[in-house]
Order: C-alpha cells, then structure tokens, then sequence
C-alpha cells in the first residue's frame, strides 16, 4: 500500500524580527520550486504577516479568512511565478512553474495566542495542504510566542535565521533554547544571513559554531538538553536583496546572478538533502 | 462522653492513633484540659505534621486574611514560592526518611530568617511558600533572596553522603493599590516560579526580572568573543 505523501514541514523562525526571515523564506521557496519542487510558503506570522507585500501580490483572502471560514481554502492561495532571466539583460523574462503562498492577516490584535479550537484547525488544514505540496515553507513571526512555538511544534524541520549582530545572536540563542526546553526540538538548522566580508562562508561558520559552543556549555549543565546546532548556509550582505525587496521581487527575477541569490540556490539544495533524510518515529 | 456531649475518649484515641502525646494527662481541671486539646487539634489541622510549618489549607486561609488586610489598609505585601529541584530523585535514590530530613532542613532554614509576621507554609510535597507582609518590592527581593539562598543549595552530610539540594523561587508582590485575589496572588508568583524552572532552575525569579530568555551568563558568553574580523561584521 502507498504510503499517505506528506509534505516536509519547514518552520522558519528567528526570535529577532527584521533579519530577513521572510526573503528567505520567499527566496528559498523560488530556489526549490526552480528546481521542480512543488512549494507553499504559509505566513504564519498571523499579527503581522507579510510575505504577500514582499513578493507584490494582493491577496483577497489570508489565513485568518480560511480559519474563520469566510473563504475556501483555494481561494486564499495566490501562485507566484518564479520568472527567470538570460544573462544578457535584453532576453525576455521566461516564467518557469512557481510556488503558492498561504498569506497571513495583518494587524490582527488577537493573534498572539491560540485557542485550542484554532490549533485544531489549524493543524486540519496543514495536514490538508501537506497533501498537495513537497515543501510547506512555514514563516514564523518575531519572538518566541505562542504561535511562533505551536509552527515550530508541528514542523519536521527547524530553520533559524541570524544574522551576526549581537542582538540577533542573542535572540536565536534565545529562540532555540526556548525550542529544546518547551518543544524538545534539539535539532536545529541554522541560516546565517546578511554576513559581511570577503569569506562569508567562514565568517557564517564562525556564528554558527560559536552559538554551538555556548549552548553546549549552558544548555548541557542541567543534563537534560543537548541541542544539535546545524549550519544550513550563509547568504552573503548583497546590495541586490534590498533593491530586489524594494522593487517586490524574487531575487531570481531581480538578480538572478547575484551572490546572495546563488547562495539561497545551494540552501535549497542542502534543505531538500535535510528533507530526504528520513524523519523520526515518533 | 463529658456533659456538654463531646465524646473525649475517641478524640484522644484519634490523638493516640496519630502519634500525638495526650494532653489531657497534667491534672488541670476539665476546662483547662479541654481547652489544651482544642489547642492540641488546632495545631494539627493547621499544621503540616513533618515540618511544623502552616500546611496548605491553614496558608490558603492566611493568604486572604492577609489580602484583606492589605485592600482594608493599602499596605503592600508579597508572596514568596519555593520547589526543591529534583526532589523526586532524592527519594528514589536515597529514601524518603533522608527526603523527610531534607523537608525538614528546608523548613527550619526559612524559620530561622523569617521575621515574627511572615508565614512559612509547606503547600505541597517539595513545595514550600512564604508570605511577606509589608514588604515594598526592594524589600520583598531582598527578602526572597535571602530566604531562596538559606536553602538553595543546601548540603546535608547523611551517612557520609553528601546530598545537595536546590531550589526554584517565584516571587509577586502587591503594592496595597491593586490587590488580587488569592488564588490570583498564588498564580502570579507561580508563574514567576515556572519562569525559573525553565531558566534552568536553582534561581529566583520576581516580576522586575527582564522576560528574557537569555541568562546574564549565557548573554556574556555568547557577546564576549565577537571579534569584527571573526564576523566580517
């Protein structure tokens, strides 16, 4: 008998907000869709989403419409195509397939926290979805709150987006002890973003080991948590991300040569080489 | 059966079966016995009989009084809650007459700090709490520090085994302006207690504590290397 398909769960979180979450999230999903994978990026910031104004959609109807039952949950979910482009700068623009995005509510003052009914509910329709898809790209919101938590629950995988600022380091540090202590995550996959420098894959390693050695120093001394920090990859500081999230575009149509655009492309490739090992058991 | 229909010989088999000394053995007259074994059952319904602190019914009554008191008089007060770490292992390690010499530690340490108005009460198996009357909130931290670090850790020789205990502390005060109800007061300072168990335990935790996540240590560790050429930043 055919085993039920599911999607593999992918929650990307960072405690900090404004670390480039959400172009990761947009950007990574543009990178597996490339390369025949079939994608949904849920915004799963439910107070304060935006993936739909980074990636210059309208949505009619977000998440919040599919829970409270004011829409179908087709009619919620916006295709963007993934264009790309020649070298030369006069080829026209050749949309390969794309990727759907679930957008999230904005400005909804009562979504901090999440009844029982709405996990149920929202736990139906992600089993729904993961039917469809190979990826579902869940994009967290800032913090470590409830809701940030219960994505972070149900997904196979966990990606942490830093960036090397003390404040950010500190937040993801934060975010993934809150992980292994609350949700009993101990493995997480870490993205180094907006690294600075000629060797950005080094310099992201660094970051990466760094926040290995202090969580293996404080996080191991009450003998319970031993947290498997993992290095996804590094995107490099690349003047093309803020002029592609200004114009609202997918670096892949923006930029597609870009540094930092092939560096998602190679995050892709280690995110689907997470997502074909096998998941646990339980 | 005495004349005013109280049956005294099975109120004092009940002493007996409890382990209780009689009270009724010093040759007073009838009222002046009958008045030293109210006491006697008083003492007993209201205490907790391994470690003689205030047990968890007479310390939920307490409580309101107190909060009484602090909305009739808008005088602050706090409330201090203790959990030993790790009590389960004690017992299953070491027995639970050596658990019972540790409750009893506990409760003589927090005796031996407490000025004449506060209340020490053991509210639970490992559990213990304590009420601060007319603490200010520096006040009330202080307090709570000195107690927390009477009995966290604590060393005790049994045997020649040394066994050392720990606890978690949660702290909520009022300031007389706004007063919650008790049970509101025993969730606020159990949620500051839960706070501290999560931050790995051993540790106190009051409402002025930053809600962070990140330890003073575990923040310097993870700031102190950040060299700029290490980074590229």
């Amino acid at each position: 008998m055919e085993s039920e398909r599911r999607a593999r769960r992918v929650a990307i979180v960072s405690g900090k907000g404004g670390v480039g979450k959400t172009m990761v999230a947009a950007n990574l999903a543009a990178a597996l869709a490339k390369t025949g994978h079939s994608v949904l990026v849920v915004d799963s910031d439910l107070g304060l989403a935006n993936l739909d104004v980074m990636l210059g959609v309208q949505p009619s109807y977000t998440l919040h419409d599919v829970l409270h039952g004011a829409c179908a949950l087709k009619d919620a979910l916006v295709r963007v195509p993934v264009c790309t482009r020649g070298v030369a700068s006069t080829e026209e623009a050749s949309p390969v397939d794309g990727f759907d995005i679930l957008p999230g509510g904005s400005g909804i003052r009562d979504a901090t926290t999440l009844t029982a009914s709405a996990r149920e509910d929202l736990k139906t329709l992600l089993h729904e979805l993961g039917s469809r898809y190979e990826f579902l790209l869940c994009d967290a919101g800032a913090g470590i709150g409830e809701v940030v938590l219960f994505f972070a629950q149900i997904a196979d995988d966990i990606v942490v987006v830093v960036t090397p600022e003390p404040t950010s380091l500190t937040d993801a540090y934060a975010t993934i002890k809150v992980l292994a202590r609350e949700c009993g995550r101990t493995d997480v996959h870490v993205i180094v973003n907006l690294v600075a420098g000629a060797t950005p894959e080094k310099a992201g390693g660094a970051v990466v080991s760094h926040l290995r050695q202090v969580a293996s120093r404080f996080l191991l001394s009450d003998g319970t948590t031993l947290v498997r920090i993992h290095l996804l990859g590094v995107i490099p500081s690349d003047p093309a991300v803020p002029r592609a999230i200004a114009r609202q575009q997918l670096l892949e149509s923006a930029a597609p040569t870009a540094p930092a655009t092939q560096a998602i492309a190679l995050l892709a490739d280690h995110l689907f080489d997470v997502a074909t090992t096998p998941l646990p058991q339980s | 059966m005495n004349r005013d229909g109280l049956d005294l010989t099975a109120a004092l088999r009940l002493l007996s079966q409890a382990g209780c000394p009689n009270p009724m053995q010093s040759g007073e007259d009838e009222t002046r016995q009958l008045q030293m074994l109210i006491d006697t059952l008083c003492d007993l319904s209201s205490h907790d009989g391994l470690t003689g602190l205030v047990n968890a019914t007479f310390f939920r009554s307490i409580l309101a009084r107190e909060l009484d008191r602090v909305a009739r008089t808008g005088r602050p007060c706090a409330l201090l809650s203790l959990d030993l770490d790790h009590f389960k292992a004690i017992n299953d390690t070491h027995g639970h007459p050596v658990g019972d010499l540790v409750l009893r530690h506990v409760a003589r340490s927090l005796q031996g700090l407490m000025r004449s108005m506060d209340t020490a009460a053991r509210t639970g198996g490992e559990e213990f709490a304590v009420i601060l009357p007319e603490c200010t909130p520096s006040e009330a931290i202080r307090a709570a520090q000195r107690l927390h670090q009477a009995i966290s850790p604590i060393t005790l020789s049994i045997d020649r085994v040394a066994i050392t205990v720990t606890a978690s502390a949660g702290l909520a005060w009022t300031d007389g302006r706004s007063v919650p109800d008790a049970a509101q007061f025993v969730a606020e300072t159990d949620h500051e207690l839960y706070r501290a168990k999560r931050l790995g335990r051993r540790r106190l935790c009051h409402p002025l504590l930053p809600l962070s996540h990140v330890l003073p240590e575990e923040r310097a560790s993870l700031l102190a290397p950040l060299p700029e050429d290490k980074y590229g930043i």
